[in-house]
C-alpha cells in the first residue's frame, strides 16, 4: 500500500532544482512565470528548491557552456534519484544561435541521459508546464521500477 | 495486573494516536496544506490541493537518501528523530480544554525551553551534515530563536501574573483552570498586546515568512538543510508541519481557554479549527503580503515592536489594569 | 586515646584538608618517580572526598553543626581564642562540590599533564591549591580564611603560569597576581579592622557581636571584605581576569579555577553577608547583589559572543553562571537560596566538563583557537558527546541540570518582585532568561566550529584521547544527568538543608561558643530571620518527561527504520562528486563561505554595546587594577549609606 502511495505522491510532488548553464536568461524568466498566478504550476505540487539534494526534476536552460558544463554535472549528480533531467529551450537541445561557439561544450545529452526536451526559444510557459508533467510521469514510472 | 497493562495501554494511547503522533501527524501536515493553499488565494492562484504537504512527506520517504562524505552520519540520522520526538511529547503537554495527557509535568518556562530541543536538533543535524550554507543556517536560526525568546517569555510572565496576582504562576493547569472560571484572557484588556505579540511570534519561532531567513532557499540554498535528502528530510518537514500545530495550539492554550464543552472529542475538534483560524492569521495572512527579511531586520523587529507590545502588557499586567 | 578515636567523624573535617597539604609535602619528597607522584595525588584527593563525603549524613541530613577546635583549646569566658573548624550545612555543601571537582580533575590530570615538564611541582601546586580552597570553606575564624585565601591565590598564579612558553600565560599570571593581591590586600585590612573592633578573629565570635555594634569602621570593613571576596569570585568587574587565567592555565587547573575558586569566593560573599554581617533584611543590600549577580550574567555572555578562543569563551560563561548564583543568593528567600546553590554546583560539573574537554580538544590538536579548529566530532566521538552534555546542561536544556537550577533561579526572582512588588525583580527574571539563549547560541557556535563543520586538512590524523582523561569526563557527565533528572532528591538533601542553614545563624553562632551566646550577646539585636518559604511557581518532572521521549523516540526510530529511514547511500572509498558537499557545482574544497562571525544578526543591532565592551576590556592590568579601586569606593559609599 505504501509503495502505491509513495508512487502516486512522487507523482504529485515534483520539486524543481534549476540549473542555469550560460543561458540567456530567457528561459529563466519564462520558468519562473510558470509559478506566477496565471499559469500557477504551484497547483500540480510544482515547487523551485534551492539545492539539488531535495530536487526531483532538474530543469537545465543554456547551451551549457564549457567553463559550467563540470558545475553542471556535479550539481546533477548530487541529486537523489529517482530523478527527472528535463532541458529547456532549444539551447541544451542543439546549441541553437551559440552552436559551433568555441565555449560551448553542448548539448547536454552528450554528458548525461535527459528524459525531457522542452523546445522553443523560449518556450512557452503551457509548453514548460506539459513538459514537467510529463517528467513528473516519468518520476513515477522510475519509481515503480525501483 | 490488568488495570495495569490497561494504562499503560491509554498511555500509549495518548502518545502514539491522541494527542501524540498520528493527531500531530494528520493536524500538523493539514494546517501547513490550508496554510499553502490560503495563501495562494490570496495571491489569486489556485495553490496546491490542501493534502499537498501529505504528497510531499510520502515522496521524500521514497527518495534516495545521500550521506555527503564530510557529515557525521549518527548525528546527522539522529537529529531529525530527536527533533521529532521531542516536539509531540511537546504537544502532550498542552492542554486541550478540560483535558490533558500529560500537562502537569511541565509548565509553562518548561515549555519554552522544550521549544528550544527541536530547533537545537535541527541546528547540530546542520552542523553535522558539514556544509557551509547551513552554518549561515545554523546562525541565522539561532538569531532568530534570541529574538524570538525575549518577547516569548515576556508574553509567557504577563499571563502567570494575570492569572496567579500576587500568587505569581507558571502552572499550565491553573491557567487553564482560570480560563475555564473566568472566560479567555484574550478578553482580559491587558493582555491583547501580549496576544497579538505572540501571534507576531508563531512565524518565527516555525521559520515561516517573512521571518524564514535561516531557510532561504533563494539565497543560501535552504540553510540547514542544505544537504538533506530523502526520509531525513521528510522528517524535517513534518517537524515544521507540528510545530504549527504546537504554536498555535500554544496560542489557544494561553489565551483562548475555557472554549469547550468537556466532551473531548468535540473539544480536539474545537481546537483544530482555533488551530487552523490562527494559522491564517499568524502565518498565512503576514505570508501572502511581505517579503523575506534580513537576518538583522528580524532581529531587531522582535526586539523592537513586538517586545515592546509584551512589555505594554506586562507593565499593565503588573500593575494590576 | 584509642585508634577509634580518630575514626570519629568529628575530625573528618581536619583529615580532609590535612591530606591534601601532607600530598603536597609527599610530592616533593616523593615526585621524581611517576608512580608514586601519581599515587599521592590520587589517594590525597581520593581520601580527602572520602572524609567530606562522611560528613553528608550527621551534617547535611542530621543538622549537626561540627564546631573543631585546633589542639581543643575551646571557648574560654567567653573569647574563642583557639583555631577553629566549623562545618555547617553551607560549609559541607561547598566543600563537597569542590572536592568532587578536585577529585576528577585530579584523575584527568594523571593522563593530561604526562607530556609537561615539572609534573612534580604541578602536583604540589595543584594539592595546595585544593587544600587552600577546602580550608577555606570548612574554617571558622576569619584570619583562617584570609590564609587560606593567600594559598589558593599564589597556588593558582603558579598554576596559571605553568605553561609559561604558551602565549600570554606569564601575562596573564601577572595580572591575576596584581587584582588577586589587590583583593587579598582588602581581606587582610578588613580583618585588622574587625578585629580591632571587635577583639576577636572566630567567625561566630564576631557573626554575635558585630550587627549590633557597627560603626563607620566595620562599615569599611565590610566594604573591604566584599571587595575582597568579589575578586576571587571574578564577579563583574574583576571578570577579565578570570578569562585571561583561565586561557592560559592547564585545563584541570581552569576547572579548579572556574569549579572551585570562584565558589570560594561566592561562599566568602554568603558568609559575609549574612553571618558576618546579616544583611537579609535589608532590601538595599539585596539589590547590591542582584544588581551585581545580573550585571555578571549579561556582561559576560555578551563578552561570551565575541570570544574566538575554546577556553576564553568557557571563562566568559562561567562569570555568567557565577552572576546567576550570586543573584539568586541575593533574593534572600528560601527558594533563592536552594536555586543559587544549586546553580553553583551544576555549575562545577558542567564548566568542569566543558573545560575537561577543551583540554581534550587542546591535548589532541594544540590549539583551542575556534577558527582553526572544525569537524572534530568523527575523530573524537566521546568528547564530542560529553561535549554536548556538557553544552546542553550549561544552556539550560532540559533534562540536564542547568535546566532544574535556572528554572529554580527564575521562579525565584518572580516570586520576590510578586511578593515586593518590585518590578526591578521581574527583570532579573528576563535578563536570567535571556542569557540563558545566549548561553546556548555561543555553546552552538562551538559545536559547529570545533566539533562539527569542516574538518582541517592537518587534523586528518587527531586521535580520540587516552580512557583515563575520558573517565574524568565521564564522571561529571554523568553527575550532570543525575542532578538533572533528580531535582527535588538534590534540593532536599543537598540545598535545602544548606540554604537553611543560612537562616539559621543562631544555631552556627550557638553551635561555637555556647548555648544561649547569641541571644545573651546580642539582645533585642537578635536577627529576625524571615521564614524559610519554599513554594515553587510551577512543576517539572524530568523522569516522566524521559519516559515519554524515550518511548516516543522509539516508536519514531522503530517506524522509521522499519520504513528504510537507515538504508542511506554513502561515498564509498572513491571519491565520488554525488557525496560532495552542495556549493552551487563547485567542488567541495572551493566551499568557503564568508562569515565567520556567527551572531553578526544579534551583533548589528547591538554594534555600539560591543564596540563600547571592546574599548573598555582593554587588556591592561593598570585599567584593572582601577576598576577594582573603583569598585571599593563605590561599595564603600554604598555601604555607608544604606547600613
Amino acid at each position: 500500500m505504501f509503495k502505491k502511495l509513495i508512487e502516486e505522491s512522487t507523482a504529485k510532488s515534483p520539486w524543481l532544482f534549476h540549473i542555469n548553464a550560460g543561458s540567456c536568461n530567457g528561459c529563466d524568466i519564462e520558468l519562473v512565470s510558470v509559478l506566477t498566478p496565471r499559469y500557477d504550476a504551484e497547483r500540480l505540487g510544482f515547487k523551485l528548491t534551492g539545492t539539488p539534494r531535495h530536487a526531483d526534476i532538474v530543469v537545465v536552460t543554456g547551451p551549457v557552456t564549457k567553463q559550467s558544463l563540470p558545475r553542471v554535472l556535479r550539481a546533477i549528480s548530487q541529486v537523489p534519484e529517482p530523478r527527472c533531467i528535463v532541458t529547456m529551450g532549444s539551447c541544451p537541445q542543439s546549441g541553437n544561435v551559440f552552436r559551433g561557439s568555441y565555449s560551448v561544450a553542448g548539448p547536454l545529452s552528450k554528458y548525461v541521459p535527459v528524459d525531457v526536451d522542452v523546445a522553443g526559444c523560449a518556450p512557452k510557459p503551457e509548453a514548460v508546464i506539459d513538459g514537467l508533467v510529463l517528467a513528473t510521469q516519468i518520476l513515477k514510472e522510475k519509481r515503480a521500477k525501483k | 495486573m490488568m488495570t495495569i497493562v490497561l494504562t499503560a495501554l491509554q498511555y500509549l494511547g495518548y502518545i502514539l494516536i491522541f494527542p501524540g503522533f498520528l493527531f500531530c501527524f494528520v493536524i500538523g501536515m493539514l494546517l501547513c496544506g490550508i496554510d499553502r493553499k490560503i495563501v495562494a488565494r490570496m495571491q489569486k492562484r489556485v495553490g496546491p490541493p490542501v493534502l499537498q504537504p501529505f504528497y510531499d512527506f510520502f515522496k521524500l520517504c521514497g527518495k534516495e537518501t545521500i550521506i555527503p562524505a564530510a557529515a557525521s552520519k549518527t548525528t546527522f540520522l539522529a537529529a531529525p528523530l530527536v527533533g521529532l520526538a521531542a516536539l509531540v511529547v511537546l504537544q502532550l503537554f498542552i492542554p486541550i480544554h478540560g483535558f490533558s495527557a500529560f500537562s502537569g509535568m511541565a509548565d509553562i518556562i518548561v515549555i519554552l525551553y522544550l521549544l528550544l530541543i527541536p530547533a537545537m536538533a535541527a541546528m547540530l543535524g546542520g552542523a553535522a551534515s558539514g556544509s557551509p550554507y547551513a552554518g549561515i543556517g545554523l546562525s541565522r536560526e539561532m538569531v532568530t530563536i534570541i529574538a524570538c525568546e525575549l518577547p516569548l517569555v515576556m508574553v509567557l510572565l504577563a499571563v502567570g501574573k494575570v492569572v496567579g496576582g500576587d500568587a505569581v504562576t507558571f502552572s499550565f493547569s491553573k491557567i487553564a483552570n482560570y480560563q475555564l472560571a473566568n472566560g479567555s484572557l484574550i478578553t482580559h484588556a491587558s493582555l491583547i498586546p501580549a496576544a497579538i505579540a505572540m501571534l507576531l511570534i508563531i512565524p518565527g519561532e516555525t521559520g515561516n515568512h517573512p521571518f524564514d531567513t535561516a531557510e532561504a532557499e533563494t539565497e543560501i540554498c535552504e540553510g540547514l538543510l542544505a544537504e538533506y535528502s530523502g526520509a531525513p528530510l521528510a522528517v524535517y518537514k513534518l517537524t515544521h508541519c507540528v510545530k504549527v500545530l504546537t504554536l498555535t495550539s500554544f496560542f489557544a492554550a494561553l489565551f483562548l481557554g475555557g472554549i469547550g464543552t468537556g466532551i473531548v472529542v468535540v473539544d480536539a475538534l474545537i481546537l483544530v479549527a482555533i488551530c487552523i483560524v490562527l494559522t491564517i492569521v499568524s502565518i498565512s495572512f503576514v505570508h501572502a503580503i511581505t517579503a523575506r527579511l534580513k537576518i538583522e531586520q528580524v532581529f531587531k523587529f522582535y526586539w523592537t515592536t513586538v517586545t515592546g507590545l509584551a512589555l505594554i502588557s506586562l507593565v499593565l499586567a503588573w500593575y494590576g489594569l | 586515646m584509642s585508634f577509634a578515636n580518630f575514626l570519629d567523624y568529628h575530625h573528618f573535617p581536619v583529615y580532609s584538608i590535612m591530606v591534601l597539604f601532607l600530598g603536597a609535602f609527599l610530592i616533593v619528597l616523593f615526585g621524581k618517580s611517576k608512580f608514586m607522584r601519581n599515587l599521592i595525588a590520587f589517594l590525597a584527593v581520593a581520601s580527602s572526598l572520602a572524609c567530606i563525603v562522611a560528613l553528608v549524613k550527621p551534617v547535611m541530613l542530621d543538622g549537626e553543626i561540627i564546631a573543631y577546635w585546633m589542639g581543643n583549646r575551646a571557648v574560654a569566658g567567653g573569647y574563642a581564642i583557639g583555631i577553629a573548624l566549623e562545618v555547617d550545612a553551607l560549609s559541607l555543601f561547598f566543600a563537597l562540590l569542590i572536592s568532587t571537582a578536585v577529585f576528577v580533575s585530579g584523575v584527568y590530570s594523571l593522563q593530561y599533564m604526562e607530556h609537561d615538564n615539572n609534573v612534580p611541582e604541578y602536583y604540589t601546586l595543584f594539592l595546595m591549591l585544593s587544600g587552600g580552597v577546602i580550608g577555606l570553606v570548612l574554617s571558622g575564624d576569619i584570619f583562617n580564611m584570609f590564609i587560606m585565601v593567600e594559598i589558593l591565590t599564589f597556588a593558582a598564579v603558579a598554576l596559571t603560569a605553568f605553561r609559561n612558553k604558551a602565549h600570554g600565560a606569564l601575562e596573564a599570571a601577572f595580572k591575576y597576581l596584581v587584582v588577586g593581591c589587590i583583593g587579598s590586600t582588602c581581606i587582610l585590612v578588613g580583618v585588622i579592622m574587625l578585629y580591632a573592633q571587635a577583639h576577636t578573629l572566630n567567625f561566630a565570635q564576631l557573626s554575635a557581636v558585630i550587627p549590633g555594634n557597627m560603626n563607620n569602621a566595620t562599615k569599611l570593613a565590610f566594604a573591604l571584605l566584599f571587595v575582597g571576596f568579589g575578586t576571587k569570585a571574578f564577579i563583574v568587574p574583576f571578570h577579565p581576569l578570570a578569562a585571561d587565567a583561565h586561557g592560559a592555565a592547564p585545563a584541570s587547573i581552569s576547572v579548579l579555577i572556574s569549579g572551585v575558586l570562584t565558589k570560594s569566593g561566592i561562599y566568602g560573599l554568603i558568609r559575609l553577608t549574612y553571618f558576618l554581617f546579616q544583611t537579609m533584611n535589608l532590601g538595599t543590600f539585596q539589590f547590591l547583589l542582584v544588581f551585581i549577580g545580573s550585571v555578571s550574567m549579561f556582561v559576560c555572555v555578551t563578552m561570551a559572543l565575541a570570544q574566538h578562543d575554546f577556553k576564553r569563551l568557557l571563562a566568559f560563561h562561567s562569570i555568567s553562571q557565577i552572576g546567576y548564583v550570586l543573584a539568586a543568593v541575593g533574593l534572600c528567600t528560601g527558594l533563592g537560596f536552594s536555586a543559587g546553590l544549586y546553580h553553583a554546583m551544576n555549575h562545577t560539573l558542567f564548566k568542569g566538563l566543558l573545560f575537561l574537554c577543551a583540554g581534550a580538544v587542546l591535548h589532541q590538536t594544540g590549539t583551542t583557537n575556534l577558527d582553526e579548529l572544525g569537524g572534530l566530532s568523527k575523530k573524537m566521538p566521546w568528547t564530542t558527546g560529553l561535549f554536548l552534555v556538557g553544552a546542553f546542561s550549561i544552556s539550560g536544556l532540559p533534562p540536564f541540570n542547568g535546566f532544574a537550577s535556572k528554572w529554580m533561579v527564575y521562579q525565584a526572582a518572580y516570586q520576590k518582585a510578586s511578593e515586593t512588588g518590585n518590578i526591578g525583580f521581574l527583570f532579573v527574571t528576563l535578563i536570567a532568561l535571556v542569557t540563558s539563549v545566549l548561553t546556548l547560541a555561543s555553546f552552538v557556535k562551538v559545536s559547529q566550529s570545533v566539533f562539527f563543520g569542516r574538518l582541517p586538512a592537518k587534523y586528518e590524523n587527531v586521535k580520540e584521547v587516552k580512557g583515563g582523561m575520558i573517565f574524568a569526563m565521564c564522571l561529571f557527565a554523568i553527575l550532570c544527568v543525575v542532578t538533572g533528572l533528580f531535582p527535588s532528591a538534590v534540593t532536599k538533601y543537598l540545598t535545602e538543608p544548606a540554604a537553611r542553614a543560612v537562616f539559621s545563624v543562631v544555631n552556627y553562632i550557638d553551635a561555637a561558643m555556647g548555648t544561649g551566646f547569641a541571644a545573651s550577646t546580642m539582645g533585642e539585636n537578635l536577627p529576625v530571620v524571615a521564614s524559610f518559604n519554599f513554594n515553587e511557581l510551577g512543576y517539572w518532572s524530568p523522569i516522566s518527561w524521559l519516559l515519554i521521549l524515550c518511548i516516543a523516540l522509539l516508536a519514531v526510530t522503530i517506524v522509521a527504520v522499519s520504513g528504510k529511514y537507515d538504508k542511506v547511500s554513502e561515498s564509498s572509498e572513491i571519491a565520488d562528486s554525488k557525496y560532495d558537499l552542495f556549493f552551487g557545482g563547485e567542488k567541495s574544497v572551493y566551499s568557503q563561505v564568508g562569515g565567520g562571525d556567527l551572531f553578526w544578526g544579534f551583533k548589528h543591532n547591538w554594534r555600539h554595546y560591543f564596540s563600547f565592551m571592546h574599548d573598555l576590556h582593554s587588556g591592561i592590568v593598570n585599567d584593572y587594577s582601577l576598576w577594582a579601586i573603583v569598585a571599593l569606593a563605590i561599595v564603600t559609599l554604598f555601604i555607608q549609606i544604606v547600613l
